[in-house]
């Protein structure tokens, strides 16, 4: 049992990051924003590496499960706010909601479009986004294009003062909590078949067939595992921190270009590597906006493609293959 | 009882009739050479025998199990392994991951755990002796090592039949005896029928393989013991062209 000891060592650096943006926003004042934001970075890249760094695949529609992770949270609180017994286990509700609703659209987009290869599964994965968006605007399903609002109800839940701490600082810290769960999901999965299994078929699909695994399986597996983790993130940071949902504002594809260069940048499947990726991404974003407000995207854009050229693998992906045979090496996979 | 018996193949792709009828029979621990020159259809049965592909006539038997239109990932469990022609590592893993993985999917697999499936790939690793490597990534392998490393990744399966899709090509001489040696020993001790293909009757499949099955153009012209698979005038057509005339 000697090697087993050694094997989850390689969270205490991700814990450690998540430990150190907490504490350094609760006792430095004004950084809370800017940790929450960081924080809210590293969550989505934890959770999208599960897909995309794991499996190789990029899905173009991956916001639309924080869109339905936040509708399941608001809709649990317009609905439940009146039945007094519940009391705050409308939030526990709202918070399986959102993993229910993102784990089904996830098995409904899966099924279908996991049958497809690299490119075509992108290109299918764009319309689901869309699409999901415009049949809630266009079928007025939840509301429609109106959207929810749900102030008053959160209020009448938990009371103004309660409702107000939630939504800056619970709501930020359940995302802290998501996305350190998402972070040991990943090496569990890391270490078991399903990881085997995965990196198998990311490197070669059809060799991994003829060895026996059934690779569409594995898929869903990772792609339903990382949808609900997005509807956990939608729902804690959407729902609960801005008390409404209007449908352009949640199904926008900007948060999933986002989410691709965070994973990118810190190196796909690793499991340091989104969290390394939302920190540069979130840290640039910040000061890129203050310091030279309207042209950050002119300067984010090379420094994108400096550290792409630069570390083809990801910054983690560089670290890990430096270190391989170092004593650190154990700690960053 | 035959291990694997292909009845009347027939594999087309649109107008080109790539496996043409093939009928055979592979028993247990048998060690067959498959030969043809290029595009004589021997990928092709490779793959129909792998289930990469299902044929459009015929029907595969493996254990008496009709798994004609069985996916390739549940054949491998039943006892089906296969290397590639042009070595497919997962090349960000290390060489005992990549062996691991056919301990973990394969016969074994129900079975094992991934802690147990490491123990095996070493073992493993140790017997095709790439016991230096084994902690490298597989991408940075040379192309033999990448050789023996598939045919240690097929052998963690423990497979009861082994196809070797042109194992041996651009190995050095010297290396393909030792190669052919230590294939032929694992056989017999481990019990697996080894299909071997090749592009040319070379050396290495008159020195291991007790039967010779010979493709041209899709079709089998000769399926014989190895000596008179060698001497049959088909044979020879095929490789050196007709006979002048008198």
């Amino acid at each position: 049992m000697k090697k087993d000891t050694g094997k989850y060592l390689p969270l205490i650096p991700v814990f450690a990051v998540y430990l150190v943006l907490f504490l350094m926003g609760k006792n430095m004042s004004g950084m809370w924003q800017l940790m929450a934001m960081l924080l809210f970075y590293c969550a989505l890249g934890q959770a999208f590496n599960i897909f995309l760094g794991m499996t190789g695949y990029v899905d173009f529609g991956y916001v639309a499960f924080m869109g339905v992770g936040t509708y399941g949270m608001a809709l649990s609180i317009v609905h439940l706010a009146h039945y007094e017994v519940l009391g705050a286990w409308v939030i526990v509700i709202g918070f399986i909601m959102a993993i229910l609703f993102s784990t089904i659209l996830s098995l409904a987009v899966g099924a279908v479009a996991l049958r497809l290869r690299g490119a075509y599964f992108a290109i299918a994965t764009i319309g689901v986004n869309e699409g999901f968006r415009f049949l809630i605007e266009g079928a007025r399903i939840w509301n429609g294009s109106e959207g929810l609002i749900f102030m008053g109800e959160l209020n009448q839940i938990l009371g103004r003062e309660a409702a107000s701490v939630l939504a800056t600082f619970w709501a930020d810290v359940m995302v802290l909590v998501i996305a350190a769960l998402a972070a040991a999901v990943t090496l569990v999965y890391m270490r078991s078949k399903i990881g085997y299994a995965l990196t198998a078929l990311r490197e070669d699909e059809d060799a991994a067939k003829v060895m026996g695994i059934n690779v569409t399986k594995f898929k869903i597996v990772a792609f339903v595992t990382s949808a609900s983790f997005a509807g956990l993130v939608g729902a804690s940071t959407w729902a609960l921190k801005t008390p409404y949902v209007f449908p352009p504002e949640v199904f926008e594809i900007h948060y999933t270009i986002e989410a691709i260069i965070i994973v990118l940048l810190g190196g796909a499947g690793t499991l340091l590597g989104p969290v390394a990726g939302g920190l540069i991404y979130g840290l640039s974003k910040y000061y890129l906006s203050i310091f030279l407000p309207g042209f950050q995207l002119l300067i984010f854009a090379p420094i994108i493609i400096c550290i792409i050229v630069l570390f083809p693998e990801g910054v983690v992906g560089m670290l890990k293959k430096r270190l391989r045979d170092t004593a650190l090496g154990r700690y960053i996979v | 009882m035959a291990l694997l018996k292909l009845e009347e193949v027939t594999k087309r792709f649109g107008g080109l009739v790539a496996v043409n009828a093939v009928s055979l029979e592979i028993d247990a621990g048998e060690f067959v050479g498959i030969v043809g020159p290029n595009g004589s259809g021997k990928t092709t049965l490779f793959n129909v025998i792998s289930g990469v592909f299902f044929p459009e006539e015929g029907r595969v038997f493996f254990e008496d199990k009709d798994v004609t239109r069985l996916p390739p990932f549940k054949r491998a469990p039943l006892g089906i392994g296969r290397t590639f022609q042009i070595p497919r590592p997962f090349a960000s893993a290390s060489v005992r991951e990549n062996v691991a993985v056919g301990a973990m999917f394969g016969v074994l697999g129900p079975e094992v755990n991934v802690n147990e499936s490491l123990k095996i790939a070493d073992q493993i690793i140790e017997r095709v002796g790439l016991q230096e490597h084994r902690d490298k990534q597989a991408g940075t392998l040379t192309p033999v090592e990448k050789k023996l490393m598939e045919i240690a990744r097929a052998l963690a399966m423990k497979p009861k039949l082994l196809l070797m899709d042109e194992a041996m090509a651009g190995m050095h001489p010297s290396d393909i005896d030792g190669m052919v040696a230590f294939i032929k020993n694992l056989a017999r001790d481990e019990g697996i029928a080894v299909v071997a293909m090749v592009e040319h009757i070379m050396r290495a499949v008159v020195g291991m393989a007790e039967k010779v099955i010979v493709l041209d153009q899709g079709s089998k012209i000769v399926d014989a013991p190895t000596k008179q698979a060698l001497e049959d005038p088909k044979v020879i057509e095929v490789y050196l062209g007709h006979p002048p005339e008198e």
